[in-house]
């Protein structure tokens, strides 16, 4: 192994290169000597990150002329991607997927698996042969979700850069487990989105987006995106278990994009996609019932129709849907959104009582104490019949209650501070006076004094 | 319920910070003498002035503190924020609450947006960015510090996440609208140059905060603030190249132009066009011609967001447009053109997808072969471009720059139809959909032309009537669009006219091509 204070202290290019190219292995699938790699600190031996994971490495970027171009450590912070999906250098999805653990090597790159003929302005020349240090410190699984409940690792690769949406037809094949038992294994189609309908768990569903045509992948659940609560008992598995799914994409069929469709289309499904989402939302099953209200929004809130009588049957699905949504969000404990979709309603109509009611409810759940009353007041305007809004009203007022009281607590503990603050005070200040008079910086005689005011507390 | 009053006294040696409460009828007065030397304060002076600036706070006076804090350069003011108070609640908690109550009043004072107004500083804007720097400085040097002798603890994390929340909130207040220019460096292109070094004291990836963060749930803000801010992060770092140098070098510039699309959104929801024209076009600036495939770019964004309309507003706009479009591979430009086709609805759009339409059937004939552009492909394009979007009753000035780009098309393709006949079933196809289109086209023209004819006479006997009864108001002519209605009649006529010579262009182009069609069926095969 050639050390590397000889291989950057030498300016002969070619040479340097011939000696890597001679001690290190061709890493690159093609063997077509794009990647060189030379194992400079073995890592632990066990096993490799697979594609989309979670990788992070310290790194130092250097040209073949032993100019430092980019380094992770001078930033004291490494660096963190999602390995083998392109987010990154080529030589770079290749290198870190041949690591392990701790392991730190080099990396010889020639352009086209770096920076190529553009070159990278001010530092890298264009058609650069690049030498890259690399450690890798430690590699996981990929987050599907920003609430962690899905995580992902890739078994086999798939092809293509297009994904499975909301309404495409998938075929896949399904390996359930719950600990090492297999509890489902089956192949099955269903259309994303609705993958309740056949036993599929929320999870798979809403990793489809991600897959590619081919992907074989594990995903890990938490019960949120598997069984939940309740369990399954007919596969046996108990409450609040977490699940792994190996899930392989066979094929799929897009949905067509909005756009895509003429507005008579859209009318026609449109009726289907609301009951969907109803008989969804009757069954518990929030998250399904939201993917189809949103549906409705996404394919109708842009168009306007022709004529009077369409536009309002248009306007009326998509502020039925908005309000669907704010009482889904409710459910689920979402707030803000409930209001997003509360306040869209409103913004049509000021009058809409559910619209209000809702978005009262969501602000009170916020402790927004004179907003949520604001809208329960304004319901009672419109409907003074309505027994839930007073009710609702009155929870406000004793909650707010409760809550200024303990304000006050607060600031009453506060004055007391002063006082005791301002009693021993005076006497420091009683102290000082009786000092002599101490020279300023220039010359300047200053008198320092504190003064308080006499008036105390009542 | 607080009440706060911050004066200088006649000879300008001592400020008077009072606070009054009402209700508990209790008036402190605090004297501090300027440039009072740190060993004199005890630590009750500290608390007492904490507890005053707090008071200041509350009662909405944050820019007297402020300039306090920046006028005496008051030694005073950073020895007690250093941290060697001890208080009562969660100290992190009350810093975030200062740094927001100073934010807030910040956020009131109006954005300068030229060079004069910057520099005057009416409104003291850039003053008190400067003033909100300093004083967020001592909290970010104690927990860099604590960062380097490694033993941060869970009341650091907070406050990390108290003063990034202070850093999003500067850059959607001023920074996002602010006018910054690297050759000039103002003081608010200097407040960006802060934010960022606070941000890498604080150890915030700024990949993370880009390209990372939907994985991401902020403790301290919603994410609507973070997705505002970060698209103002985004511009500061690929526009105006701060902090530049030391961010990664290794990102696939494909993947930085698809995280950056989201933050180009967010820049349009904020009506900064120039500024995401400028991050468009560098995030553009590194991806190959040609290289962009149909799934990479979420073209729903381009359908759902009016952007189109406003990038090609200014002529900067449409360069851009082009520079997106070039980089596009052939399956996504024509799937690209047929959404724009379908849902900009503006024509002057809609004309210039035309015009890249021929180039790239010019191309296709040319040599570099791909099936998107001749065969059945096109005629899904051909479909869209040569249609009439009310029939007969489509306004032909208002669409004219895609009708005439459809006839320049027309008339190509029938020059070139040796190659497209290659295939008899879609040359079939072409003609059918060429000769509807001509059709309606044809009606359409001489309903408009009889239409803006008898304006124009109508208009010429109002003038006859004016000139024998000169007294008597025009009445005004009600044409089609109302675009006449408020002009004066000379204007008016003029605008008739040229409605008519447009309509005799449009026509003489149609001439041509049925008499080029008619040569074409007149040669032997």
């Amino acid at each position: 192994i050639l050390s590397y204070s000889v291989f950057f202290s030498t300016s002969v290019c070619k040479e340097s290169t011939a000696v890597f190219a001679a001690n290190g292995i061709d890493i690159t699938p093609r063997k077509d000597q794009g990647v060189f790699k030379v194992v400079k600190r073995q890592g632990l031996d066990g096993d490799r990150p697979m594609i989309g994971d979670k990788v992070t490495v310290h790194y130092t970027g250097k040209l073949l002329t032993g100019k430092k171009f980019d380094c992770s450590w001078e930033r004291k912070e490494p660096f963190c991607f999602n390995v083998g999906k392109g987010q990154v250098l080529k030589a770079w999805d290749i290198g870190v997927l041949s690591m392990q653990r701790g392991e730190v090597c080099t990396l010889l790159c020639k352009p086209d698996y770096a920076y190529g003929p553009t070159g990278n302005p001010d530092k890298i020349p264009p058609n650069s042969l690049v030498v890259f240090e690399m450690e890798l410190l430690n590699f996981e699984g990929e987050i599907l979700t920003a609430d962690g409940g899905i995580m992902r690792r890739i078994k086999v690769k798939g092809e293509g850069y297009s994904n499975p949406n909301d309404g495409a037809s998938v075929d896949v094949h399904l390996e359930g487990r719950c600990g090492d038992r297999l509890f489902d294994c089956r192949d099955v189609g269903f259309i994303v989105g609705q993958g309740e309908d056949k036993g599929i768990p929320l999870g798979v569903d809403r990793a489809m987006d991600k897959m590619q045509r081919g992907e074989c992948c594990l995903l890990y659940l938490k019960p949120k995106y598997g069984f939940g609560n309740e369990g399954k008992p007919e596969y046996k598995v108990g409450p609040d278990k977490d699940i792994v799914y190996e899930v392989t994409l066979k094929n799929f069929k897009r949905a067509k994009e909005s756009w895509e469709m003429d507005l008579n289309e859209k009318l026609d499904l449109v009726s289907g996609v609301k009951t969907k989402g109803n008989q969804y939302f009757k069954a518990g099953r929030h998250h399904q019932a939201v993917i189809q209200y949103q549906r409705i929004i996404s394919w109708l809130e842009l168009e306007c129709g022709t004529g009077m009588e369409q536009h309002k049957k248009i306007q009326d699905y998509v502020l039925t849907a908005h309000l669907n949504l704010a009482l889904c969000f409710l459910r689920l404990k979402e707030f803000s959104q409930a209001v997003d979709n509360c306040n869209k309603v409103i913004e049509h109509d000021e009058s809409n009582e559910k619209a209000l009611y809702r978005r009262g409810e969501a602000r009170l759940l916020r402790n927004e104490y004179s907003l949520a009353m604001a809208d329960f007041q304004k319901v009672l305007e419109v409907n003074p019949l309505n027994r839930a809004a007073r009710a609702q009203l009155s929870s406000c007022q004793s909650k707010m209650k409760e809550h200024q009281e303990q304000e006050k607590k607060i600031y009453a503990n506060m004055f007391q501070k002063f006082a005791e603050r301002d009693s021993k005070v005076c006497k420091l200040t009683k102290r000082r006076k009786d000092e002599s008079m101490r020279s300023g910086m220039n010359g300047e005689v200053g008198i320092k004094r504190r003064r308080r005011s006499q008036d105390c507390p009542s | 319920m607080l009440k706060v009053q911050i004066g200088t006294n006649l000879c300008g040696k001592y400020f008077l910070i009072s606070t009054a409460c009402y209700g508990v009828n209790y008036t402190r007065h605090l004297f501090i003498q300027r440039e009072t030397p740190e060993e004199d304060l005890k630590p009750e002076d500290y608390q007492q002035f904490r507890d005053v600036g707090a008071a200041c706070l509350s009662g909405g006076d944050g820019q007297q503190l402020l300039k306090f804090i920046q006028d005496e350069k008051n030694q005073v003011t950073s020895l007690i924020l250093d941290g060697r108070l001890t208080l009562d609640e969660s100290r992190a908690a009350s810093v975030g609450l200062a740094l927001s109550a100073l934010h807030k009043q910040l956020s009131r004072l109006p954005v300068p947006y030229t060079q004069q107004q910057e520099e005057a500083d009416e409104h003291g804007l850039c003053c008190c960015c400067v003033a909100l720097a300093t004083f967020t400085r001592p909290f970010v040097d104690g927990v860099k510090k604590k960062d380097e002798n490694c033993n941060p603890t869970p009341e650091d994390d907070e406050l990390k996440a108290e003063i990034l929340k202070f850093c999003m909130l500067s850059l959607k207040e001023p920074l996002l609208e602010a006018e910054l220019n690297r050759d000039r460096k103002s003081t608010l292109w200097l407040f960006a140059v802060e934010i960022m070094i606070i941000l890498s004291a604080i150890r915030e990836s700024l990949p993370g905060l880009l390209f990372f963060s939907s994985l991401r749930k902020f403790t301290t803000m919603d994410t609507d603030l973070s997705k505002e801010s970060a698209a103002c992060l985004a511009y500061l770092l690929f526009v105006q190249l701060i902090a530049m140098d030391t961010f990664p070098a290794v990102f696939n510039p494909v993947f930085i132009l698809q995280c950056n699309m989201e933050h180009i959104n967010q820049l349009l929801s904020r009506y900064a066009i120039s500024k995401l024209q400028a991050l468009f076009a560098k995030s553009l600036e590194k991806v190959e011609d040609n290289s962009l495939p149909v799934g990479v770019l979420d073209l729903e964004s381009f359908y759902s967001a009016p952007q189109v309309r406003y990038t090609t507003k200014l002529e900067s706009g449409l360069k851009v447009f082009q520079l997106f479009i070039n980089k596009l591979d052939a399956e996504a430009k024509h799937k690209f053109f047929r959404c724009m086709l379908k849902t900009s609805h503006h024509a002057g759009v809609e004309g210039y997808i035309v015009n890249n339409i021929r180039s790239q059937i010019q191309s296709t004939i040319k040599g570099e072969a791909n099936k998107w552009f001749l065969g059945t492909e096109l005629l899904l394009l051909l479909e869209l471009v040569l249609s009439l979007p009310q029939a007969a009753e489509t306004d032909l000035l208002t669409n004219m720059d895609k009708i005439m780009e459809s006839l320049n098309l027309l008339r190509y393709l029938l020059t070139r139809d040796k190659e497209l006949k290659s295939d008899a079933d879609v040359w079939e196809e072409l003609c059918r959909i060429k000769d509807e289109y001509l059709k309606m086209l044809r009606v359409c023209i001489s309903m408009s032309r009889a239409y803006y004819s008898a304006e124009m006479k109508a208009l010429k006997e109002e003038r006859k009537l004016k000139q024998a009864r000169s007294t008597r108001l025009l009445k005004t002519i009600t044409v089609k669009h109302d675009k006449v209605s408020h002009m004066s009649p000379e204007v008016q006529y003029q605008v008739l006219q040229s409605a008519l010579v447009t309509f005799d262009l449009m026509e003489s182009l149609v001439v041509r091509i049925d008499e080029i069609t008619e040569e074409k069926q007149g040669k032997p095969h």
